[in-house]
């Protein structure tokens, strides 16, 4: 090795070698270059030669390449010391577990829920002991397993920050203000109301009860304390009962059978979404609704628009002093001209219906048409229905209306059959003027103690605030505190519905049970069990819980081993799954015509009307009822005053104008709306708004019950003047035309039967692309546009199972409501009069969704079978999707929606995430349910069969019109709707093969000429 | 042969082109300056006061909702892009067009490209819902899988379309200006301004070889820089292209993008120089009159192809019977957002016509508030296509409209602070024309000189 060097470099000494310059300065060697030349390459911080240069130019301590390592592996390892984990939570199974619960298994308890005497059979799903969703019972021979936007809700009311957790006693006399509210125990609450109750005069203000139990508990404390049972209800049917009363002496609310009725006349009324038994009465609507030529008609005379006008064949707008004229001129068509029916020689009837020769020229139609509906229901006769009812006949003349509509039913011959009085509404009882009578005796001073349940009367009426200090002692036994409870003396509060046990009688014999599906969240006690307490003090055998009460009272029906049998019917729910059979008509009594009277007609006439998500606003606090777009309006968070599109073109108004409605003397300013289809000379105003107590109730509109007077909700001569100011109207849906496109697509029944194929255009589609394959099951929806009212029950139950936040007011203003599903409503025809179709649109799981491909980050990816699945966790929220999205479906959290606010949180389905600000959501097809139930099948090991998934929509529809299953099943119901020529996919030309396809709606027309609307509305 | 215009005017000798344009980089900033960037930091403040209210509290501020799920946000990301081409389109194409006239501008041209892709960069990582996590929408291999990004979606492409423009654009900037700041080092008295320099002119002596380096690398450069001009837009108009929306779904909008880009771009240069020129007197002997006058006929041709592309948008969507299509070119000249439908066609297609007349090309005050039209007219034409498109779509009961707040109002005006801050700090610190490339042009123009 030496050598070779020692020879290479005694080599190079010996060769010459030849130097080649590059510039002058090299040749001439100078100076400056040859220190240029030096440092060309070599002049680096990290040549170690170099160091020392470096050091001394810089004057500091250079860096060596080791140096230079341990610094980068130094701030290496100390960066990743600032990388912590997340903090580790545990879980911790329970070391004693309750019984029959298992963390991640629902339980399942049948109970009932009442609503003003309306009777829901309930599923109640719970989890870890707290119930999460509100199902319908399918054995309960009223909803049938469906239940409305307002049954859906109750599960959060349970959970309402604003319960009242424990007895309170109000001094607001004392010295101290800090001792003004007390809480006392139980029994120091107990003993102070006793020696109340001792003292006589007292009286117990309920709720009108379908639960024969409670009753026997009123019964008894009555009997005890000496009190009197005042049964009220701020709505309810007395004009119904009272007529029937008049007409047959029966004073009871007897239950229209729609499934049997062929032609059905209503008149006001609302059976499909706020008159009585709207699930019940939608239910059996659509089942008269098959499409063939036996088909039900439906037409419908009403001054506002409701419901049941939008999905009638036939609808003329009148006005509350019309709807005598309605009623009495049918029955001259049938009675008089056609001289039918059984009272054609009855002398008051023709002296009745004498006047009402002119009804149709009165009510603004051709006669010809009124000579057909008349004829129409005379051709069904015995499978007819006449339906008058509602607020909105409430009038004056309200009484009358109902005796008009029982002696139509009559001549027609529906009494027994589709009035069928054999199962009367027991909940329904007669109530107004029992308030009433009840104030002039606290005005008297007769009023010692009055114990409130259920009800808020200081809402409602002015008349009862103002004497609510005569009272001695003011009880309070509802849930959460209200304005009735704010005058009270002493609280004891009652247990929610669904901590509570209790029974319902939907109609006679029909009895179900209430059971409690949680542990009593707050220091409350049902109040049946602090009425068996206070009359146990002077009758000790009431000295039993209400549990075993309400044991004692179920008794009667038992057979066999009682304890056996009492657990059976827990589980059953109910103790009969069908109605009493109806029959044997009763006669009517003529001389009840006399008191049939017409009311004067002029000006603007004010109706007041309810709606279906607020009702009489009991549960205005419950936030997803705020948000629910109103069925007809798709107004949220508001009341309004409803006026026809000429009336508000004549007084320059526009909607969110605010506008003063003057009755008599009393006055309110609500925000305008422009609703087509509503009566020129009608203004409508909602009640159940302005109440001044809750947090998300608390002024919400305008508290319209002052304008009542007495039984006497409408007709009322109403002074409108427009105030100047605006206040905007959170209105989810701004435009109702559908432009000429082909989107809810309805057909004659007609033009149907004959030309199946043709009711509506079929695009064709090509693709280069070949399809997603789908070997397993595919999942799809049908929606049947027919059978769909547009009740809206399906949103609440989304909303319930998905844990879909509300947002407000503010943002729904601005378009940010979060509904998975929407019911879309678009009119057709003229502005003033129109017709309006129904769609309930949700993520339509398009084969070719278009929002798939534009997600940069695959947050949205289509799933093995058919679902357009969303990945939460993934999702930047770039919002390409939502844009892309040609239904716009989806939606965004603008906002932290979802924060936690106790116990509200306690509702959340532990299935499903609640989402975070930021990321996209939309509808999954309620997959945790899909996978639930696939699951289970393959625990029990068996085949998953049609109908054993349900998604939380088709669950709650009262009608089927929502039917989820497997395509790929030939026998699927799914498969089988989409087999039928109603069956087509909306914007079908785009070719995003959606997997829900929605069935036309067919209105009953005869021909063609029958559809008065051929032209487009003029769009907002 | 023709005569030229000289390139550079007052008679100037190497010597004095150095100093004229060092000296920015080598005095004190007087009032002037320190009030326009007092302004444009306070302006840069309220965006950042915008930004972190907008990422802490959520997008909710802005008026987006559905179905406007895209409104001022991706209107002023569109925007700033499309203002970059013109930078990138005369330091690249005009260079291999060979065409000497844009030495003057092309230093300063390219630092408004890089300044407002880095200001249009900032966007779409901020106007997402969870800007957090907006590095998921890049590449990078991971143990999820690997998971990766949706290559369909054209955010992606505009991921790599932006990423690849701000590199290479800062790239072909900056080896660009290498021997200005070896110009600066070398007469710099003070010794950090020397090592500052020295180090960004990364050891730059001027001998043979490094000339020759730098020729060759800027050649280079250009040809990648040349296809971005093209094509990054292009990109960035699949955004809408490939959705199915009416109005955005048409194929018209790559080359009509591209021709709004160089529009706006030029414009917003033309703003610039003006201004430029008021601020640095001297500068006026280096982008002349005539430099103006070239780039406003460039404005006025990209203008009259951005018309074109209205007119036969309006006449594809009569002509193809679609209703969808119809309706929603009806809707925007007609429908709720219609003052801002005239407002684009009144600034971008009626006013650069004034550019016809020699005068005008030549008037700096007119051109100037043309410019300043032209950039609000090509806002408002992305405006007009995102909104209106999307606010009326297919579903009648979707429809709504898009209310602003005083966030959107930030959100837009703020992204100029940032934009004219960095400007303004770069009018100081490097120099603002070519050096090294407007030197050779010194002959044009003059006696003797055969470098035509």
């Amino acid at each position: 090795m030496d050598d070779i060097q020692k020879q290479t470099s005694e080599n190079t000494e010996l060769i010459p070698q030849k130097k080649y310059w590059r510039s002058l300065e090299e040749y001439r060697n100078e100076p400056e270059w040859a220190d240029l030349a030096d440092k060309e390459f070599t002049q680096s911080p990290w040549f170690e030669e170099d160091i020392e240069n470096f050091e001394k130019e810089s004057g500091e301590g250079g860096w060596a390449r080791r140096e230079f390592l341990k610094l980068m592996g130094a701030s290496l390892a100390l960066s990743s010391f600032a990388c912590v984990r997340r903090p580790v939570q545990k879980i911790v199974p329970y070391v004693h577990a309750p019984s029959d619960i298992i963390p991640g298994v629902a339980n399942y308890y049948a109970s009932s829920w009442v609503h003003r005497g309306e009777v829901y059979g309930l599923v109640v799903k719970t989890r870890e002991g707290r119930p999460i969703k509100l199902d319908g019972m399918s054995l309960h021979p009223s909803n049938q397993g469906a239940l409305s936007p307002l049954a859906q809700a109750q599960v959060l009311g349970l959970y309402d920050p604003e319960r009242l957790n424990g007895p309170r006693k109000f001094d607001p006399k004392n010295e101290h203000p800090f001792r003004r509210t007390q809480e006392p125990e139980w029994q120091d609450l107990d003993k102070d109301v006793v020696a109340d109750l001792k003292k006589g005069g007292v009286y117990l203000l309920t709720s009108s009860f379908a639960s024969p139990s409670t009753q026997s508990v009123i019964q008894n404390f009555s009997r005890v304390f000496g009190a009197q049972h005042v049964s009220w209800d701020p709505i309810g049917y007395d004009d119904v009962a009272q007529g029937q009363e008049v007409s047959y002496g029966q004073n009871i609310v007897p239950r229209y059978r729609f499934e049997k009725a062929k032609m059905i006349v209503t008149v006001e009324a609302d059976p499909l979404s706020t008159y009585q038994l709207p699930t019940e009465y939608a239910r059996g609507f659509s089942e008269t609704r098959r499409v063939n030529k036996t088909m039900a008609m439906l037409v419908s005379f009403e001054s506002l628009l409701t419901l049941t006008g939008m999905n009638s064949d036939f609808r003329v707008r009148i006005k509350p002093s019309q709807q005598i004229t309605v009623l009495m001129g049918l029955a001259y068509e049938l009675v008089v001209k056609g001289k039918k029916g059984a009272y054609a020689q009855d002398s008051q009837a023709l002296k009745t219906l004498k006047p009402y020769a002119n009804a149709a020229e009165e009510l603004g139609i051709e006669k010809a048409l009124l000579a057909q509906i008349a004829e129409d229901l005379w051709n069904h006769r015995g499978e007819s229905l006449v339906v008058a009812g509602g607020l909105a006949t409430r009038t004056e003349a309200g009484l009358s209306v109902q005796i008009a509509a029982n002696f139509l039913n009559s001549v027609l011959g529906n009494d027994g059959t589709t009035v069928d009085y054999r199962n009367y509404i027991p909940g329904f009882g007669e109530t107004t003027s029992s308030l009433k009578s009840l104030i002039s005796k606290m005005k008297s001073g007769q009023v010692k103690t009055l114990i409130v349940q259920g009800v808020n009367p200081a809402y409602v009426s002015e008349e009862f605030k103002a004497v609510a200090s005569n009272v001695g002692t003011l009880i309070y036994m509802g849930d959460r505190l209200d304005e009735t409870g704010h005058l009270a003396k002493y609280i004891a509060p009652d247990h929610h519905h669904l901590e509570n046990w209790g029974d319902a009688e939907s109609a006679p014999g029909v009895l179900s049970l209430q059971q409690p599906t949680i542990r009593p969240l707050y220091n409350t006690r049902a109040f049946q069990d602090s009425l068996l307490t206070w009359a146990a003090t002077k009758d000790s055998s009431l000295k039993i819980s209400w549990h075993d009460y309400l044991k004692n009272q179920w008794k009667k029906h038992a057979s066999g081993n009682f304890e056996d049998w009492w657990v059976e019917m827990l589980q059953k729910g109910t103790l009969r799954t069908s109605f009493v059979p109806s029959g044997g008509s009763r006669s009517f009594r003529t001389s009840a015509l006399s008191q049939v009277k017409s009311v004067s007609s002029d000006g603007q006439q004010l109706v007041l009307y309810t709606k279906a998500g607020i009702g009489d606003g009991r549960y205005a606090n419950i936030s997803w009822l705020q948000e629910l777009p109103d069925p007809v309006s798709k107004v949220t968070w508001d009341n309004y005053a409803m006026v026809s599109p000429s009336y508000a073109e004549k007084m320059h108004l526009k909607e969110g104008d605010l506008v003063s409605l003057k009755v008599g003397d009393k006055n309110i300013q609500v925000p305008t709306l422009v609703q087509p289809g509503v009566h020129d000379d009608v203004v409508g105003v909602a009640l159940g708004y302005g109440r001044e107590v809750g947090d998300i109730a608390k002024d919400v509109g305008v508290n319209a019950f002052q304008l009542v007077s007495g039984d006497v909700y409408s007709g009322q001569v109403v002074e409108v003047k427009k105030l100047g100011k605006n206040s905007p109207l959170a209105n989810t849906q701004i435009h109702y035309n559908m432009m000429g496109r082909q989107i809810a697509v309805q057909a004659s029944l007609e033009e149907y039967m004959k030309n199946p194929e043709h009711i509506f255009h079929h695009h064709e589609v090509f693709s280069v692309w070949p399809k997603h394959q789908y070997p397993g099951h595919k999942w799809a929806m049908s929606i049947d546009l027919n059978t769909c009212t547009g009740c809206a029950a399906c949103v609440v139950a989304c909303q319930s199972e998905n844990n879909i936040p509300v947002v407000g007011k503010k943002y729904v203003l601005q378009g940010r409501e979060m509904h998975w599903i929407r019911i879309d409503r678009y009119y057709l025809g003229s502005p003033s009069d129109p017709e309006t179709v129904i769609q309930p649109v949700l993520c339509q799981h398009c084969d070719n969704a278009p929002c798939e491909t534009v997600c940069p980050v695959a947050a949205t990816t289509h799933g093995p079978e058919g679902l357009n699945e969303m990945t939460y966790n993934r999702c930047v929220g770039t919002r390409y999707c939502s844009n892309n999205c040609p239904y716009k479906v989806r939606r965004f959290n603008w906002f932290n929606y979802s924060k936690i606010q106790e116990p509200l949180n306690m509702a959340f389905n532990p299935d499903v995430t609640v989402r975070s600000r930021g990321v996209m959501e939309k509808c999954t097809f309620c997959v945790q349910r899909i996978n639930f139930e696939k699951n289970a099948a393959r625990l029990e090991d068996r085949q998953l069969k049609d109908g054993d998934i349900r998604t939380a929509c088709e669950q709650s529809c009262p009608t089927t019109a929502i039917v989820f299953g497997d395509m790929n099943d030939p026998e699927s119901r799914v498969s089988k709707r989409f087999a039928n020529d109603r069956t087509y996919k909306v914007l079908e030309e785009f070719n995003t093969q959606p997997s829900v396809r929605y069935m036309a709606k067919i209105r009953n027309w005869k021909s063609e000429s029958e559809n008065h609307h051929q032209e487009e509305v003029g769009h907002s | 042969m023709i005569k030229r215009n000289v390139l550079i005017a007052g008679n100037k000798t190497y010597h004095d082109i150095t100093n004229d344009i060092c000296q920015p980089i080598e005095t004190l900033p007087g009032k002037g300056w320190f009030a326009y960037l007092a302004i444009a930091k306070t302006i840069l403040l309220t965006w950042i006061i915008c930004l972190v209210m907008i990422v802490g509290v959520g997008l909710g501020l802005l008026g987006l909702s559905h179905p406007v799920g895209w409104g001022t946000d991706i209107t002023t990301f569109v925007f700033w892009i499309g203002i970059g081409h013109a930078g990138t389109l005369i330091s690249a194409i005009l260079f291999l067009f060979r065409q000497k006239w844009r030495t003057g501008i092309n230093r300063a041209a390219e630092a408004m490209t890089i300044f407002a892709v880095m200001t249009a960069g900032l966007y779409p990582l901020l106007h997402v819902g969870r800007p957090w996590f907006a590095f998921w929408l890049l590449p990078y291999p991971n143990q999820r899988g690997p998971l990766w990004v949706n290559f369909n979606s054209p955010l992606v492409w505009d991921v790599f379309a932006v990423s690849t423009y701000a590199t290479v654009s800062l790239v072909f900037w900056y080896v660009g200006m290498v021997p200005d700041l070896a110009s600066v080092r070398d007469r710099a008295k003070n010794k950090i301004r020397k090592i500052v320099y020295g180090a960004l002119s990364l050891g730059w002596t001027g001998t043979n070889r490094n000339w020759q380096h730098y020729e060759a690398a800027y050649l280079v450069l250009a040809g990648l820089s040349t296809p971005l001009v093209l094509s990054v837009h292009s990109i960035v108009s699949f955004d809408f292209a490939v959705a199915l929306l009416p109005g955005w779904h048409t194929t018209i909008f790559p080359p009509y993008f591209v021709a709004g880009a160089i529009f706006s771009g030029f414009g917003m240069v033309v703003t610039l120089m003006v201004l430029v020129r008021e601020g640095f007197p001297q500068m006026k002997d280096y982008i002349t009159v005539d430099h103006l006058e070239v780039m406003n006929k460039i404005i006025m041709t990209t203008g009259m192809m951005v018309g074109y592309a209205y007119a036969s948008e309006f006449f594809i969507a009569w002509y193809s019977g679609n209703d969808y299509e119809r309706y929603i070119f009806l809707n925007r000249a007609l429908g709720p957002y219609a003052w801002a439908y005239w407002i684009m066609v009144s600034c971008n297609v009626i006013i650069p016509q004034l550019f016809w007349f020699r005068k005008i090309r030549r008037s700096i005050l007119v051109m100037f508030i043309i410019s300043i039209f032209v950039n609000i007219g090509m806002w408002f034409e992305r405006f007009v296509i995102i909104v209106t498109s999307l606010h009326r779509d297919f579903l009648p009961s979707s429809w709504g409209m898009y209310d602003f707040t005083v966030y959107d109002f930030f959100f837009v005006f703020g992204s100029f602070g940032f934009f004219l801050t960095l400007f303004l700090l770069f009018l100081r610190t490097i120099p603002m024309v070519a050096m090294a490339e407007v030197k050779p042009c010194l002959s044009v123009g003059r006696e003797g000189g055969h470098h035509g």
